[in-house]
């Protein structure tokens, strides 16, 4: 388990930093974009507001400027009128000329105008729910006072967010005073953005406040568990890939070290072989040669040259029976055990497997048509050779004929109760004086070849029942027929 | 001049058979041969001395004959050897010249051959050992000259005169005359050519300090 951990730990590190990266890359972007939102939100209130601000500064420096009427019936008229067009005035109030006002308030506000020439502000009554002030302007010969209601005074139909459900919150404060324009929601956790402005009028320096609270659930984490995904397959898609290809060297490596050992073993026969029987031809060599040396000096060296003579014929022997002893011990004791019952055509496509990008790296088409399982009785690893050993030759001799007309076509069909193989390639084929050659030992066409794959796998047919043969198409391609024979009682188990 | 000594072949092969017949073969044209199974019999137990030839088998148990060569040459033996293998490879051919092998045969070896290459091995070796031994004694008979007669000798093989030898040593033409028939009598020479082709080696080293 811990090993497991060991030999993983460097992906999976890997994998929960490109998932760690992404998802904060992501909740970035996201929360850039909502302060973004909110920026404009709020914004947009603050000049909705300030419109309505210097709205109230105009109505009122209106009434100051034209003294509608001089009358009070008049005068209530108006004050009638104007908060039916403005639904925020709640009331117009009129001092005449001499007059007080009703409370002091307005009084100093009226005093101050004066000075200034310009509205002002008198009795803030900021609240949660309320949200009233009034707004004097000192005229002559009557001064005017308006009452207004904020609530009533922001524009709600050009309003950009939801006031219910938006989780904005925004406020006028006007000192330690606040009136809540829109409730919005304010959760603990999580990121605040934050935006507060003067409205743009003197009259009524009121700050437009807008919040947000953006907490954890607002977070992307439906694109955040669809990036771990992603990253999460992208990983094993990587690791199965990996496998696969490790796999399929080794058994590459497997393949080719049986080759070579098989080769090697020859190769050590061979120079046993050598030594075992150049003793003997040594000796019969210099036997017969010092034996015609004896008889042309005379009879008197007659015996001699007939003792060199025997030894001669007893070193032929021993030669003969070198060799004897060679077959024997190279014949197999009983190769029919090591014969199973095996798919030939799952066994090709395993062979054809290995060397698919050998296929590609020589730009050959290769087409393989083996419809049905056929059941034949052989061995695996010899039978896999055999088409490895093919296949490669086949690529070997399409090396000489153009890229666009090289054709690999290998089939598996059962036929008078043999499984047959055909690899047939467009190659320049077999020239004739060579064909009767090919399954020769050490016979090759190809500079550096060994000259021992075909006659390999030659061996290995007969060794398994079953017999390998040629056709050449020359001057357009070879054609190998490999017959193996039927397994008896096909098995019901795959 | 010691008394002319009939060369011997030494052959080592563990083959029975094939020690027999070539051995056979061999004495067809006169030469001994001694047979050794054992390469190191044949190490413990050869002579030396002698006047021939060594036919050594590559592939034997135990001891490679390039190993048996090898150990020949850093003891000094100065009788050819002649290789033979069954199969031979350039490389081993190249090692076998290297560490100084005569001759490298293949099995089955031509009589032709095997019977030439054995001859010029023998006769190389012969003028080699007269060789050697002439320098010897030439050696002892140059130990036993004077001083004088030795810077003679040098002013004789550099081809000087009487005269001018004695002007350049200081002494008179008479003296050198002496000295001259001294050390022709010591050196058992009978005439200048004879004196030159055998000393004229030894001196030259000592003429010129």
């Amino acid at each position: 388990m811990l090993s497991v951990f060991r030999t993983h730990a460097p992906r999976l590190l890997l994998a929960c930093l490109l998932v760690l990266l992404g998802c904060v890359q992501l909740a970035r972007l996201e929360l850039a974009q909502l302060r973004e939102a909110f920026e404009v939100d709020a914004r947009i209130s603050h000049r909705l507001l300030s419109q309505r601000a210097v709205q109230h500064e105009a109505v009122l420096a209106t009434l100051a400027l034209l003294q509608p009427t001089a009358t009070a019936a008049s005068h209530d008229a108006t004050a009638q009128r104007l908060p039916a067009v403005y639904p925020q005035i709640l009331g117009v109030q009129r001092r005449e000329p001499g007059a007080p006002w009703p409370s002091a308030t307005l009084q100093a506000a009226e005093d101050r105008s004066r000075q200034t020439r310009q509205a002002v502000l008198a009795n803030p009554e900021f609240g949660a729910q309320r949200g009233r002030f009034q707004l004097v302007q000192a005229a002559q010969p009557a001064s005017y006072a308006l009452l207004i209601d904020m609530h009533a005074a922001v524009p709600w139909s050009d309003w950009s967010m939801p006031v219910q459900t938006s989780p904005v919150r925004v406020t006028l404060e006007h000192g330690s005073q606040a009136f809540v324009v829109q409730e919005g929601r304010l959760a603990e956790g999580g990121w605040r953005f934050a935006f507060r402005k003067t409205l743009a009028s003197d009259s009524q320096p009121f700050d437009v406040v807008a919040q947000r609270q953006v907490g954890w659930a607002e977070l992307p984490w439906g694109a955040m568990l669809l990036w771990a995904l992603a990253v999460l397959a992208a990983m094993l898609a990587w690791g199965a890939w990996q496998r696969q290809r490790s796999a399929r060297l080794r058994a590459e490596a497997l393949l080719r070290v049986g080759q070579v050992a098989r080769l090697n073993s020859l190769g050590v026969l061979a120079a046993g072989m050598a030594h075992e029987l150049n003793q003997p031809l040594t000796a019969i060599l210099a036997n017969t040669q010092a034996a015609k040396r004896l008889l042309q000096e005379g009879p008197d060296e007659l015996a001699s040259a007939q003792g060199a003579m025997d030894q001669a014929v007893a070193q032929a022997r021993r030669a003969a029976e070198v060799v004897a002893r060679l077959r024997r011990s190279v014949e197999q004791p009983n190769p029919s055990e090591r014969l199973q019952s095996l798919d030939l055509a799952q066994a090709v496509r395993t062979a054809l497997q290995l060397l698919e990008p050998e296929c590609t790296r020589h730009q050959v088409a290769l087409t393989l048509r083996a419809p049905q399982a056929v059941l034949v009785l052989a061995e695996r690893v010899a039978v896999e050779q055999i088409v490895h050993n093919l296949v490669t030759n086949a690529l070997q001799a399409l090396e000489l004929v153009p890229v666009a007309q090289r054709q690999l076509s290998v089939a598996v069909e059962a036929a008078q109760g043999q499984g047959v193989l055909r690899v047939l390639d467009s190659g320049p084929g077999i020239a004739p004086e060579a064909l009767p050659h090919v399954f020769a030992p050490f016979f090759t066409t190809r500079a550096g070849g060994l000259g021992l794959g075909l006659s390999l796998c030659e061996t290995l047919a007969n060794e398994m029942g079953g017999q390998l043969q040629v056709h050449s198409h020359a001057p357009h391609g070879a054609e190998f027929v490999l017959q193996l024979p039927l397994a008896r009682a096909p098995e019901d188990t795959p | 001049m010691s008394a002319p000594q009939s060369p011997l072949i030494h052959l080592i092969d563990d083959d029975e058979a094939v020690r027999a017949s070539l051995a056979l073969l061999i004495g067809t044209v006169g030469l001994r041969v001694q047979t050794w199974g054992d390469p190191q019999a044949f190490l413990h137990g050869f002579d030396r001395e002698g006047i021939g030839a060594i036919v050594l088998d590559v592939r034997m148990p135990g001891i490679s004959g390039l190993t048996v060569l090898d150990t020949l040459v850093a003891q000094g033996v100065d009788q050819p050897v002649i290789l033979l293998t069954g199969h031979g490879t350039v490389e081993m051919c190249r090692r076998a010249f290297k560490s100084g092998a005569t001759e490298f045969l293949e099995k089955p070896v031509d009589d032709e051959l095997l019977l030439e290459a054995l001859q010029n091995a023998v006769r190389a070796h012969v003028r080699s050992r007269e060789r050697h031994q002439a320098n010897r004694q030439a050696q002892t008979l140059y130990a036993q000259l004077s001083e004088r007669e030795r810077e003679v000798l040098g002013l004789i093989v550099e081809g000087l005169t009487n005269k001018e030898i004695g002007r350049a040593l200081g002494v008179s033409p008479r003296t050198v005359e002496t000295h001259r028939a001294n050390l022709f009598a010591k050196l058992q020479v009978d005439s200048l050519a004879h004196l030159i082709r055998h000393y004229a080696v030894l001196v030259a080293p000592n003429a010129t300090p």
